[in-house]
């Protein structure tokens, strides 16, 4: 956004910018003068005519030379286009910063119910989102650190909820492969009473005295969570 | 013999955690299997399948390589690349470098998750099992060339994708993958073409395992079951092989998660928690010791510690403790019969651990005023107050800072002080006043072994400390003098039990192969009964027992006699009595209870062993001589495993 033929003057004019606002100059009120930007009416109309006189003399001809630009006219110039860029900047920071907040409050509250298929799109959401704060940490590492030419530091994005949602539709789908509808699960009990029934010496099916033991369980692990 | 009021504990809920993954080292002859909870767990095949070392596990341990869950870990064969299948489609490879593993690049990503690789023994190739289809990538330019379409199940399942569970990639460009439609195929790894499908299981094939020579593969499925294929001809003297499917094991009662397949032996573990080991037996001798099928479903240590002069018992659990006090009955009966308890066994305590880590060891003080823990981080030590009506605990919180490390905890007879097994084999040995500890002394031995010990045992009179490493070395230490007392000549299997004799002053130890030895510390050197042991040999019904003996105590009112259990069995061994010889009925319990008591005499031998009680986790004698027998019936375990498969058995 802003022309890198600025890149390299941005610490020192950052440093003038640090003392903004200006108290204005007698130089300044010149060259707003001849910008045709008064503080008098009077001059305004003046230079309006000047302006006038100073079009029309462009209009009819293009061999005469261009306006005279001084230095802190341009400089006043690049400084705002810098400020204007730099504020641009920051406030798109903000705006990431932002929605990368709204983005875990919206995940935390997703947490409980997203289901197999919404996690695939929202984990191709957070890789495009996660590329693109990347390559802003890095743009703007190198332009603050004038100490440090082409190093820069990458910060990573330790995003917790990312990391959860892949483990939990993992163990999601292992579970219901493994365990969900269609598996034709029995249960312990069951299978402890057949093999009581069908062995050489036949016993009892069997009863187990507590009563959820030998139930039918239809996770893989409790309480860990390992695949 | 004697009579003995027994305390029957089942009240210890242990519960293996599933067996995920295995592999075996054909050079070592280890076994290494990782569990459910993190836990790995070493088997050393040579030395009777002992369990020589584990390592605990973690709460949620999970291995970040910023693409998801990772599914399926797999090496080349010269082991310098690691592939990782991820969920998020990507196959990340590592290079295995000296000291850590780097991370190299992504090969081409695809749509759905990876489940299973398989590397091509030139390591050229990766063929990748994921939904629906098996993909083969170039390991080199990272691109997939071919994609294996495989076919759904039928009926209802042909809705729902199929998950390919289980790539190999054989030398010959073979690839056979076993899927969650049942199915065992084999395809043309060149071409991309399906050469033959096996239906094995209506349930999933979740894993497979390729023999050295690829002559053989076997598939595990969700049933509990392996099917083993062969390359072989279907006619003899025929030149034209195929994979013919030939032996079906029912190993399992649940699903089998993990295989190995050496040369003489399908080993598998799954759901159930239990390691098997079938022998082939077209690779072994017949009705021999190495044909029989091996069944590991218990640890091969002690997780149970006794207070024997307060009656309380410590459960060791991955991430908590419990502390019981035991019940009482001040009724007297006849053997067999149960007696009435007037005041229930109660849980004094559960202590949680602090931390993801998993608990290594753990110990509680013969007068149950002390209690400790340690995991890989850390080590905890705890003041107890126990009264009737209150209980009190108080942890200490200026540990000495030799406490590290540490795989083996122990507490002198006496409750004043504590052993910790440290690196390099060496002991720190810390005393133990009202309020706090302070370290004392680190025991070291000269045999430079750095394998940890596993075994810590002080003698009664606090004297002698016992120690045994998984280097097979057994050394005593004087604990007056603090220093090395003699070592135990070596011998070449496992110790899993050591004890020092209150009275004689003798070491025993039995090891992993069953073999049983007597040391006089005096003396130093084996005692005469044991050296007449060694002359005419253990009874091959002992010999045969394949689970190791934990824990060995003896009987103040007794000295003759030496007791020990293993899972299956309590056994007194009587040295005023005569060795059994090779032919003598070993189990004669029950016929010596039938004789009128003159013969009985004339017909005892050494070794009586009672096998009321199972699945043994310990066996502890009390001040007040009853014993504490703590079972785990292994049906209790079963029933809160997760579901198995509904079998359909006729007529029910």
């Amino acid at each position: 956004w802003f022309p890198t033929c600025l890149l390299s003057n941005i610490t020192l004019l950052r440093e003038d910018m640090m003392s903004l606002p200006w108290d204005p100059t007698e130089r300044d009120n010149m060259a707003n003068k001849q910008r045709g930007e008064g503080t008098s009416v009077e001059k305004k109309a003046e230079n309006k005519k000047g302006a006038d006189d100073f079009n029309l003399a462009l209009d009819s001809s293009d061999d005469e030379a261009p306006e005279e630009v001084t230095f802190e006219d341009s400089k006043a110039r690049a400084v705002e286009s810098l400020k204007l860029a730099l504020d641009t900047a920051r406030r798109e920071k903000e705006l990431l910063k932002e929605k990368r907040r709204k983005r875990q409050e919206f995940f935390q509250e997703q947490k409980v119910c997203l289901t197999f298929f919404s996690c695939i799109i929202n984990i191709s959401f957070l890789y495009k989102l996660g590329v693109h704060f990347y390559a802003v940490t890095a743009m703007w590492s190198t332009n603050l650190n004038s100490g440090l030419k082409g190093s820069y530091t990458v910060s990573t994005v330790t995003d917790r909820g990312q990391s959860d949602y892949q483990r939990q539709a993992a163990e999601d789908f292992i579970q219901s492969r493994l365990y969900g509808p269609g598996s034709c699960r029995s249960s312990n009990n069951e299978m402890l009473s057949l093999q009581n029934k069908t062995r050489a010496d036949k016993s009892a099916a069997v009863q187990f005295v507590k009563k959820d033991w030998g139930a039918f369980k239809n996770t893989i692990n409790e309480p860990q969570t390992m695949l | 013999m004697g009579e003995f009021k027994v305390h029957r504990v089942r009240f210890f809920d242990y519960m293996p955690s599933a067996i995920r993954s295995m592999a075996f080292n054909s050079h070592t002859e280890r076994l290494a299997v990782a569990r459910a909870d993190g836990a790995v767990e070493i088997f050393n095949f040579a030395d009777n399948y002992f369990q020589e070392k584990v390592i605990a596990g973690r709460d949620g341990r999970s291995i970040e390589a910023y693409g998801g869950p990772i599914w399926t870990i797999s090496g080349n064969s010269e082991g310098t690349l690691l592939a990782a299948g991820c969920e998020d489609g990507t196959v990340k490879m590592f290079e295995v470098l000296e000291d850590r593993i780097q991370f190299q690049r992504n090969l081409s990503r695809q749509k759905g998750r990876i489940i299973s690789l398989s590397w091509h023994p030139s390591g050229a190739q990766i063929a990748a099992g994921m939904m629906d289809m098996i993909r083969i990538f170039d390991s080199e330019t990272g691109h997939a060339t071919h994609r294996l379409l495989v076919d759904r199940g039928v009926g209802a399942s042909k809705s729902r994708e199929v998950v390919v569970w289980s790539v190999a990639f054989l030398n010959d460009h073979t690839i056979i993958s076993g899927d969650s439609a049942g199915k065992v195929q084999i395809w043309d790894g060149l071409t991309g073409t399906l050469i033959r499908t096996h239906l094995v299981t209506k349930w999933d094939v979740l894993v497979l395992a390729v023999s050295q020579d690829e002559s053989s593969v076997i598939a595990g499925t969700s049933e509990g079951t392996i099917v083993q294929f062969q390359f072989i001809s279907s006619t003899v003297g025929q030149q034209d092989k195929l994979w013919v499917r030939t032996r079906t094991f029912k190993n399992h009662s649940h699903d089998v998660r993990a295989l190995v397949h050496t040369d003489s032996a399908v080993i598998s573990g799954g759901m159930d928690t239990q390691l098997v080991v079938r022998p082939l037996l077209d690779k072994v001798e017949k009705n021999t010791q190495e044909s029989a099928l091996r069944k590991i479903a218990f640890p091969h240590r002690n997780l149970v510690s006794c207070a024997k002069k307060a009656g309380l018992l410590l459960f060791q659990f991955p991430d908590h403790l419990e502390l019981w006090r035991l019940g009482e009955s001040d009724r007297n009966g006849t053997p067999g019969e149960s007696l009435p308890v007037n005041r229930k066994p109660e849980k004094l305590i559960q202590l949680k651990t602090k931390g993801e880590d998993h608990i290594c060891c753990s110990a509680l003080s013969p007068c149950g005023s002390w209690l400790s823990y340690a995991t890989v981080a850390a080590v905890r030590l705890y003041r107890l107050q126990i009264s009737s009506n209150n209980i009190s605990i108080q942890k200490v919180s200026k540990l000495p800072r030799e406490l590290k490390s540490v795989h083996q905890l122990c507490f002198s007879s006496d409750s004043c002080r504590l052993f910790a097994s440290s690196s390099f084999s060496s002991v720190v040995v810390v005393a133990l006043n009202q309020t706090d500890c302070k370290y004392l002394h680190t025991l070291k031995h000269k045999s430079g072994s750095r394998q940890p010990i596993h075994i810590l045992s002080p003698s009664e009179d606090g004297q002698w400390l016992a120690t045994a490493n998984t280097d097979c070395e057994i050394h005593v230490f004087n604990l007056r003098k603090m220093k090395l007392h003699c070592s135990v000549p070596a011998y070449s299997s496992c110790p899993t039990a050591v004890s020092i004799h209150p009275t004689t002053g003798n070491l025993v130890s039995v090891h992993a192969d069953q073999q049983i030895f007597e040391f006089s510390l005096k003396q130093k050197e084996y005692s005469e009964w044991s050296r007449q042991l060694q002359r005419q040999g253990l009874h091959p019904l002992w010999l045969q027992r394949d689970t190791p003996v934990t824990s060995i105590s003896f009987n103040p009112n007794n000295p003759a006699h030496i007791m020990l259990h293993d899972v299956f069995m309590f056994c007194i061994i009587d040295q005023s009595l005569p060795l059994p010889e090779a032919k003598t009925k070993f189990y004669n319990q029950m016929i010596l209870r039938s004789l009128p008591q003159p013969q009985r005499l004339r017909e005892s031998h050494a070794f009586k062993t009672c096998k009321n009680f199972q699945h043994l986790l310990s066996v502890n004698l009390l001040e007040d001589l009853s014993l504490v027998v703590v079972e785990r019936p292994l049906v209790d375990i079963v029933a809160q495993l997760p579901a198995p498969v509904r079998q359909k058995k006729f007529a029910t």
